[in-house]
């Protein structure tokens, strides 16, 4: 009797909940909760409700087997190019698994308004922004505008800053940038910088894409490619899911973002390690061939499938009833 | 001293390679010159210079090897969303990674807007943008623009389509929710009197008073074109009841109506699609209607609009025609586009058909399985290779010199 009564005190309130979607039985990777295992991961109303092994399937409305595939928190790249002569955050992060990107300086002060109507406020891709020469726009935006700096030259930055495109063409001092207290971003980068300083273990501490409306196209800079490019270069899959979310996240000063936090928002990525011939290109038009190749199956933003290029979250057409134009 | 120096200009004079760009060993398939099988297609000053079965790699500056991969035309996307509407995409990022070389704004600019768009998106873009002007002056920005026939003027709008002929190669009409034929009529009357094409996206479901049968056999001219051809809310294609082909449809082609796919975020079912494709009907041309709502989850490129054809029985060849030369017919640029004709514009598109299992997904989010899938990997426009997946343009970046950016 007093140990019924125990367990019916340390149950919490309303423990038996209906979830929205399940992702079953992935490897999730979650560097910031040491998670590195098999486990189930629960989703209702948009928020994580429960990372646990053998959540049962039939408590979700919708169930992702997961097996096959790695299971992260959404990522962020905190280097894109999203202003009207940049690119389209849904369509190029949210494909490859980036829930959160941060525009790099597209938006100054005089155009920070317009680009927030234009762009931020009409993606489903969490859009934050680095603006610079606008000291007050932080303030005025603390959701959106980032505190630190980022940019490509070390001279003007302080200890928390990101010093960006550190395997660019005029690769910047990285062991001086490093013992200043320095962030160390990939950005657009050549193999002919990065195999050597990956080499004597200058690793970055943030890989990003860089992307604009050139380098998507070459050297085809989206994520899931980067992270693969990354690991052709000998980095393990989970340094680049640690770079892409527990570091990034630690950069932008958001540690709400970049892990699967119960309680926390429902981003996530599922990724598929794949095996065969592959080559990837750099900003130099380099390439490096590879075995390995990671890619994006499915998003998960704020709760919501936005993107499942396997289908693992749908029905087979012929099984989901007779169709009506009034869905 | 000097002698050497004679010897190595002239040397250099000689070896001068004849083409920019070689595209070798690939299959190609050219429905307009009947070609399928492997080639070479050599390539000089944007323009293919040669095709041929066995090209010297000596005569190129590049060689890029494309055993394995099949080669065609750069695709030509009849039906997308780059201008005016709250969903447009940037042509660059997702065409060519698709390797569609040329797309086709639907509806996006009325009469009034085109030069904005001319500006702001044709001539920024390195694909090859076309219009379909909207018969609404103001074009694809909502409904109540697109339901006021007072912004519907045929004069007006067969104008700017005179002016910008080079760029404007039909009419759209689109979305009309009022009573009646006006929005039909009066895009019509502007086909007349430009000579242009007008494509279709019509209402039927709600109370318009207007039907498949009487606007396919009525109003539309031979060459107009009816696109969302496998949603039954624009075009009753097959019987709701007995899923059989409706016979005014068959009519409407034989007259010359075109129709097309217009796959987009809500046109493209596979109850539709898999019983009109079981009866033989093909659409004529193979569009994405991409805009941000397709691109996603339905995943609308040319690519996966092709691959979802072929899953449903058509043939690569049949298919790579109606993404192809048979756009470029409905829109009166064969062949100056759509072939890999000697002298013709160097819009090449590379992909791998992949053999595998992949899911394809509907607009209603419902999917189904099949084996092949076409994945673009390289894409040529103008002659320049602007997309190229896996560097078979490039050398080994250990085998590629100091630090200048590789051309």
């Amino acid at each position: 009797m007093r140990g019924f009564f125990l367990l019916a005190l340390t149950m919490p309130v309303g423990a038996q909940e209906i979830y929205d979607l399940l992702l079953k039985n992935g490897h999730v990777i979650d560097p910031k909760n040491k998670r590195n295992e098999r486990l189930d991961i629960a989703v209702g109303k948009g928020r994580i409700l429960k990372v646990a092994r053998g959540i049962p399937a039939a408590h979700s409305r919708r169930v992702v087997d997961a097996s096959d595939y790695y299971v992260t928190p959404g990522l962020i790249d905190i280097h894109g190019h999203f202003g009207a002569d940049g690119v389209n955050p849904d369509h190029n992060c949210l494909r490859n698994g980036v829930t959160t990107a941060v525009d790099a300086g597209s938006a100054g002060a005089s155009t920070f308004a317009a680009f927030k109507t234009a762009v931020i406020d009409r993606s489903k891709t969490r859009v934050l922004a680095f603006v610079s020469g606008a000291p007050d726009l932080a303030g005025k935006y603390p959701e959106i505008v980032l505190g630190p700096r980022m940019e490509d030259s070390l001279a003007d930055l302080r200890p928390g800053d990101i010093l960006t495109n550190i395997y660019g063409k005029t690769a910047p001092p990285l062991a001086e940038a490093r013992g200043k207290g320095v962030i160390l971003d990939s950005g657009q980068f050549w193999f002919r910088v990065a195999v050597p300083a990956l080499k004597q273990g200058l690793l970055p501490d943030t890989i990003s894409t860089g992307m604009d409306k050139n380098s998507l196209l070459l050297p085809r800079a989206a994520m899931t490619n980067v992270m693969s490019k990354f690991m052709a270069m000998g980095l393990t899959i989970e340094q680049v899911v640690e770079r892409t979310t527990l570091g990034p996240a630690k950069a932008i000063r958001r540690p709400e973002l970049g892990s699967i936090d119960v309680g926390g928002v429902a981003d996530l990525a599922v990724l598929e390690l794949r095996t065969g011939a592959f080559a990837f290109l750099d900003s130099g038009h380099a390439k490096l061939t590879a075995g390995k190749e990671l890619r994006c199956v499915l998003t998960v933003r704020n709760g919501a499938v936005v993107w499942d290029s396997e289908g693992l979250s749908l029905t087979h057409w012929r099984d989901a009833g007779p169709y009506s134009n009034y869905k | 001293m000097k002698f050497a120096i004679v010897c190595l200009t002239a040397g250099l004079a000689w070896s001068q390679p004849l083409y920019d760009l070689l595209l070798k060993q690939g299959h190609v398939i050219d429905p307009a010159n009947g070609i399928d099988k492997v080639m070479d297609i050599a390539v000089a000053n944007g323009k293919i210079a040669r095709v041929a079965a066995n090209i010297p790699a000596s005569e190129a500056r590049k060689v890029i090897y494309a055993q394995g991969l099949y080669v065609t035309p750069g695709l030509i996307d009849l039906h997308a969303h780059v201008f005016g509407y709250s969903g447009s995409i940037f042509p660059d990022d997702s065409a060519l990674p698709a390797g569609t070389t040329t797309i086709v704004d639907a509806g996006g600019a009325g009469w009034r807007t085109f030069d904005e768009m001319l500006d702001r998106v044709i001539r920024p873009a390195k694909t090859r943008v076309l219009s379909l002007i909207n018969i609404v002056g103001h074009g694809m920005i909502g409904q109540a623009f697109e339901d006021n026939v007072a912004d519907m003027d045929s004069e007006k709008t067969a104008a700017k389509i005179i002016e910008r002929r080079g760029h404007i190669v039909g009419i759209k009409t689109a979305h009309f929710g009022g009573y009646g034929w006006t929005a039909i009529d009066r895009a019509i009357a502007a086909g007349n009197l430009a000579k242009v094409p007008v494509m279709v996206d019509d209402k039927i479901l709600t109370l318009t008073g207007r039907t498949s049968k009487e606007k396919l056999l009525s109003k539309l001219r031979p060459g107009d074109m009816h696109t969302h051809v496998f949603n039954d809310r624009q075009l009753e294609l097959v019987d709701r009841f007995t899923g059989k082909l409706q016979p005014y449809v068959a009519e409407a082609r034989a007259r010359g109506v075109l129709f097309d796919l217009g796959h987009g975020g809500g046109s493209f079912l596979w109850p539709v699609a898999a019983k009109a494709m079981a009866q033989g009907f093909f659409p004529d041309t193979i569009s994405t209607d991409l805009h941000s709502s397709s691109i996603m989850m339905a995943e609308s490129d040319m690519p996966n609009c092709i691959s979802k054809m072929l899953n449903l029985g058509m043939g690569l060849q049949d298919a790579i025609l109606r993404s192809t030369v048979s756009p470029a017919k409905a829109i009166a640029r064969y062949p100056e586009l759509g072939t890999l004709g000697e002298g013709r514009v160097a819009d090449i598109a590379i992909f791998r058909l992949k053999s595998g299992v992949f899911a394809f997904k509907d607009a209603w989010q419902h999917k189904t399985l099949g084996t092949q899938k076409l994945e673009c990997v390289l894409t040529v426009r103008a002659g320049d290779p602007v997309f190229d997946l896996e560097g078979r343009g490039f050398p080994e970046w250990d085998k590629a010199g100091k630090y200048e950016v590789i051309r």
